[in-house]
């Protein structure tokens, strides 16, 4: 080995290994929270709102490897007297020397449990740090969902494809959480049209009870939900007593309200 | 290969002008036994050229986990409709159960060691011409890098021959795959059909295996997931094993996860590692399938080579084991999938051949109708996918542990010899599949084992290991 490949290697040995999974004291533990979000009296999960989430990942090691790589805002309008709304989404990721992919979306929802798609337009780009689009690798499509059948439209073409029932978007499911009663119930269940590109079936949702726990410091309550299912790892969705989604982790990645979120990965 | 066998069969196989037709290259890649009765035939009935190549490579793949070739603790659609539309191989073995060396092997047809990446992260000896650098230079295809890389940075916006798609971020493969796999669907949309093109689509999934062990390593004695009580895979039937092994061996399982912790792993915590990793095969599968739909949606299904292979596989409790980095077949075998339709055999499985890593490289060139490298070490597989003959060799050989450890696969048994130790290893993969008894240390096979270390020292003297490899004077020599 060479001097270079030497030193790297002690360095990897020395790294202490996390053993457990991410929790809310974890994040704390490891230095992924700042100060936990605070909900406003005001707050109501089926009006008007805009959550924004830090995308953090945790390679596994106490002192290393764990970072921002992106984020999300959720951003919820009512639309109609029947409770339909509007979930605009905005999704940035860091890629190999700071490619973006930026994902945009504007979801037209059924107020259901979990949340009926109903149409959705999405598109997905990719710019270069000295802000040039990768025209090349674009999507931008348009979706509906109507008896089974979702059609997806680009400019060239109108694709249609069977799909199962009770279908709902894995952005949909911040916002479904948050009007689930605290109570232990059967598990919501439904399928999963993840990014609304890849289907993912047989989900269920439900609620694990209510946790006391230290974040740096302080005693903190928090509910939490458990989703399972076909093609993911487990989700653990984290609210505080006024329904608010404050963090969602998942093996080795959470997402973290943080009004400042955008701020992490400029 | 023995050699004389194999120049005896040349002389069969091959006349003077089929020779002078394959140009000057044909004598060392004859001479090293890598060019079959087979592969002759097919380059010279000017078979068909796919008009775009897909080479789709995931991270430490168990190859036991696809529905549709027996696994029933997995819903994989996308891994089900390749295999059932093409050939796929049941005794294809990673060249070095490792990320980076493994892969040296898959862009170059070479060892990993003669390429230099005894380690992760170490780029590819500069002399060795990859994949990519290859089918620039000798083909008309445009040539494109998606996902990992690894050699040796893990994710890069240069790779040498290849157009680069710089998607993914190191170590995380669930967020980079569905990013790589958008862009993937972004680049079948936007393109312009008219140019064949060759399209690496490298995924990180189930990788993150390694970061789900380090984040439950210590064992809760409870599952975090009581409802999953019912549904955790079993675990498997060599769980329990000859301890007999090779110091390597013991030392590696020591030091994962499992046996790490305060306190060592239950039964019951192996099979919710096994339960989490087939959720991570799934979620790869539906980023696959994402590149799948888009070949189909955009009209290139019909024209597109596909093949599919892993790096490496995983342990999955298999003899106790997790993550790679050993010779035991969970972790060298690996999926090998090819499909393309009306030109490879449908939904054949080869359970005979034995097929490498090291076999992408040659295959790919007979396909787009070029000569390979000089000095491939694996073999063209067309003829076996194509269903029109089978192939000419004897044994497969990979590497692992910084050029310290070797395999020499045959159809009946598989041998491993770690340099400066005493402790061989040798199974009866017909009447053994699992490995679990030693038959190194029985003077019954006594015989086998001398005929294997010799087939194993041929091998290696073929080989061109650089002296600044670690052990490259020791392979070769022990008898």
């Amino acid at each position: 080995m060479t001097e270079k490949e030497n030193i790297m290697a002690k360095k990897k040995s020395s790294r202490t290994i996390v053993g457990s999974p991410l929790t809310p004291t974890m994040l704390g533990e490891l230095g992924a929270l700042g100060e936990l979000a605070t909900t406003a009296d005001t707050f109501k999960p089926d009006g008007n709102w805009i959550n924004n989430y830090r995308i953090w990942t945790c390679h596994g090691y106490r002192e290393s490897g764990n970072d921002n790589v992106g984020w999300l805002r959720i951003e919820r309008t009512v639309r109609g007297p029947k409770g339909s709304f509007i979930l605009k989404v905005r999704q940035e990721v860091v890629q190999t020397d700071r490619l973006l992919n930026v994902i945009d979306v504007a979801i037209n929802s059924l107020n259901k449990q979990p949340p009926s798609l109903v149409e959705w337009q999405l598109s997905s780009r990719f710019i270069e740090p000295d802000q040039r689009r990768k025209n090349e690798l674009e999507v931008v499509e348009k979706g509906a969902v109507n008896r089974n059948i979702m059609t997806v439209t680009t400019a060239e073409h109108t694709l249609k494809r069977e799909v199962p029932s009770a279908l709902t978007c894995d952005w949909c499911l911040f916002e479904a959480v948050q009007h689930l009663d605290f109570e232990e119930k059967p598990a919501l269940t439904f399928n999963l049209l993840e990014g609304l590109s890849v289907l993912k079936e047989d989900q269920q949702l439900s609620y694990r009870g209510r946790h006391r726990m230290k974040i740096n410091g302080k005693d903190i309550s928090l509910h939490r939900f458990d989703q399972l299912g076909r093609g993911i790892l487990p989700y653990e969705y984290w609210l505080d007593d006024r329904h608010r989604l404050l963090m969602v982790t998942s093996m080795n990645k959470a997402y973290i309200l943080d009004d400042q979120a955008e701020k992490a990965i400029r | 290969m023995n050699s004389n066998k194999t120049a005896k069969q040349s002389k069969q196989l091959v006349n003077r002008r089929d020779f002078i037709k394959l140009g000057g290259s044909a004598a060392a890649v004859l001479a090293s036994g890598t060019l079959t009765r087979n592969v002759l035939a097919a380059r010279q009935s000017n078979k068909s050229k796919p008009k775009n190549i897909l080479l789709i490579i995931t991270d430490q793949q168990h190859i036991e986990t696809i529905a549709a070739g027996g696994c029933r603790y997995v819903r994989t659609p996308a891994l089900d409709r390749l295999k059932t539309s093409g050939v796929s191989f049941t005794q294809s073995y990673s060249a070095n159960p490792l990320c980076s060396p493994a892969r040296s092997a898959v862009f170059t047809g070479r060892t990993s060691s003669e390429c230099t990446v005894y380690v992760n992260g170490r780029p590819i000896r500069p002399d060795i011409p990859n994949l990519g650098q290859w089918f620039s230079e000798h083909t008309d295809y445009e040539t494109f890098y998606a996902g990992k890389w690894h050699l040796p940075r893990t994710y890069t916006s240069t790779i040498p021959g290849f157009k680069v798609i710089n998607t993914g971020i190191g170590g995380f493969g669930y967020l980079c795959d569905t990013v790589m796999s958008r862009a993937c669907e972004g680049f079948l949309r936007n393109r312009s059909k008219s140019k064949p093109f060759l399209l690496v689509a490298s995924f990180m999934q189930p990788h993150d295996i390694c970061e789900w062990l380090r984040l439950n390593m210590e064992n809760p004695g409870r599952l975090r997931y009581p409802q999953l009580a019912g549904q955790l895979p079993e675990l498997p039937d060599n769980f329990e094993f000859d301890k007999n092994e090779p110091e390597a061996i013991r030392q590696r399982r020591l030091g994962n996860e499992p046996f790490r912790g305060k306190s060592k792993w239950d039964k019951e915590q192996w099979r919710y590692y096994r339960w989490s990793y087939y959720r991570n095969i799934e979620q790869l599968d539906a980023e696959i399938g994402r590149i799948l739909q888009a070949l189909e949606d955009w009209g290139y299904i019909k024209d597109t080579l596909i093949v599919f292979i892993s790096d490496h596989g995983e342990g999955m409790g298999h003899h106790q084991m997790v993550r790679k980095s050993s010779l035991y077949n969970e972790a060298s075998r690996v999926p090998l999938l090819f499909s393309w339709p009306g030109h490879i055999a449908k939904n054949e499985t080869d359970t005979v051949n034995l097929a490498s890593g090291l076999d992408i490289m040659p295959t790919l060139c007979d396909y787009a109708a070029i000569r390979p490298p000089q000095n491939m070490r694996g073999v063209s597989l067309r003829a076996v996918l194509e269903a029109n003959g089978s192939l000419e060799r004897d044994f497969i050989v990979s590497e692992v542990s910084t050029n310290t450890g070797r395999m020499v696969r045959t159809p009946q048994y598989k041998y491993i010899a770690y340099a400066d130790d005493p402790a061989e290893q040798l199974f009866d993969m017909k009447n053994d599949p699992g490995e679990t008894k030693n038959l190194a240390t029985s003077s019954k096979y006594a015989s086998t084992r001398r005929q294997y270390r010799k087939m194993l020292r041929d091998w290696e003297r073929r080989l061109d290991v650089p002296a600044n490899v670690p052990n490259a004077n020791v392979w070769g020599q022990k008898v």
